[in-house]
């Protein structure tokens, strides 16, 4: 999420690349989502991880030239610079997307279908309050992990936040965005009711 | 009902997310057969991206009060062949060998799952049946997300969907579930 620039700085090469890889995921899939919400917060919110996506190019490309010393310390951050260049590149095209809002509805009612059709579904859901759900952050729930959808943004009593950190607790009543299988949404909106209880990640079994 | 080019254009987005999708992880698991489907993708959106182009000029030519409308397909065409490209650009990196790199590999490895092709041979227990049969999920936890049957993909298969000897599966799951389903497709496990 939002670093601070001095942050930015601290934080290793390898650190910074896992930033801007999620960040360009993320940030197709909110502009994807401004259009099909209508939502001019949410293109904001896709200019600025374009901006975020900058300020970690930027640091990114300081520090890689500052680690080589060798061919081989060359060859391997020509490759980071290359992830790195992907990912601005899919930021930029992302706002490209989101941009689309600006065009008159009634000139783009394709988009909305189009986005609905796809693989990946875009979709809003409610906690109840007999959810499981309730109280755990996002983080325990794994519910990526569990239900294959991934909470690109939430809407609770302080607002929207939009590419919530894991450690965001969840609550009765708050609105969720996920994008994920059209099946895999259907168990999402089962745990989110709370018709059926929350699977729980067993502790450590991924090392079996 | 959405038209032809609607049609062409969801599914030149459907493969730009599915590629990214597989661009990383194959940067991720420096695995090159994932890096080559990335390429062979790319191969197909520029075929796919051409005809949409031919169908919206013509189209636009026929119905030219429309024009609005046709612009609009066309940004968003080039920003999905954009974000395609640039999953190119990723799996190029592992096809140059550069992914053999910790800094890649940690940095993104942070997620248990991991995703694997397998092809399924002319003996294996998987060919001739349909996903609702085998119930490969629960079996292997592995989950198959495309198969590549020749040239064409199926995307998101269903529990009717039926496998063939010669698919290739790309699944995803916990690398603790890969041994077996990879037994599986090649023949080697009969028992699931």
């Amino acid at each position: 999420m939002a670093e601070q620039e001095s942050d930015i700085f601290h934080m290793t090469v390898r650190e910074l690349l896992t930033e801007v890889k999620d960040l360009s995921e993320v940030i197709v899939d909110l502009a994807y989502a401004s259009l099909m919400y209508n939502s001019e917060e949410m293109a904001e919110k896709v200019y600025g991880l374009r901006d975020e996506i900058e300020e970690l190019k930027y640091a990114i490309r300081v520090k890689t030239m500052l680690a080589s010393r060798t061919k081989k310390d060359a060859e391997q951050m020509a490759g980071v610079l290359q992830v790195v260049a992907a990912a601005d590149r899919i930021s930029h095209s992302a706002v490209d997307i989101a941009a689309l809002l600006q065009v008159p509805a009634e000139k783009r009612p394709f988009i909305t279908e189009l986005i609905d059709e796809s693989d990946e579904k875009i979709r809003i859901t409610r906690i109840r309050a007999k959810s499981d759900m309730v109280g755990n952050t996002i983080e325990q729930l794994q519910v990526e992990a569990v239900t294959g959808m991934k909470i690109i943004a939430l809407k609770n009593r302080q607002g929207w936040t939009y590419d919530p950190d894991h450690d965001m607790k969840l609550r009765a009543g708050d609105d969720i965005i996920v994008r994920g299988t059209a099946s895999g949404f259907v168990r999402l909106e089962e745990f989110a009711t709370g018709l059926i209880p929350w699977e729980f990640p067993e502790e450590g079994g991924d090392d079996l | 009902m959405m038209g032809k080019i609607e049609t062409m254009l969801l599914e030149l987005k459907d493969t730009s997310e599915f590629m990214v999708d597989l661009a990383y992880t194959s940067l991720l698991f420096n695995n090159v057969e994932i890096a080559e489907e990335v390429m062979f993708l790319e191969n197909q959106m520029d075929e796919l991206g051409e005809k949409i182009t031919e169908e919206i000029v013509s189209l636009g030519m026929e119905k030219p009060q429309e024009i609005a409308r046709f612009v609009v397909m066309v940004r968003l065409q080039i920003a999905i062949e954009n974000i395609a490209d640039a999953a190119a650009s990723i799996a190029d990196i592992v096809l140059r060998g550069l992914a053999d790199n910790p800094v890649l590999h940690m940095s993104i490895k942070d997620s248990e799952w991991t995703i694997e092709m397998a092809t399924v041979s002319e003996g294996s227990i998987m060919a001739g049946k349909t996903f609702g049969e085998l119930r490969l999920n629960s079996h292997t936890g592995m989950f198959v997300i495309a198969i590549r049957r020749g040239n064409s993909f199926i995307f998101g298969p269903d529990r009717h969907t039926r496998i063939e000897a010669g698919d290739s599966l790309i699944a995803r799951g916990p690398e603790a579930g890969v041994g077996f389903f990879k037994g599986l497709a090649d023949g080697s496990e009969r028992e699931i």
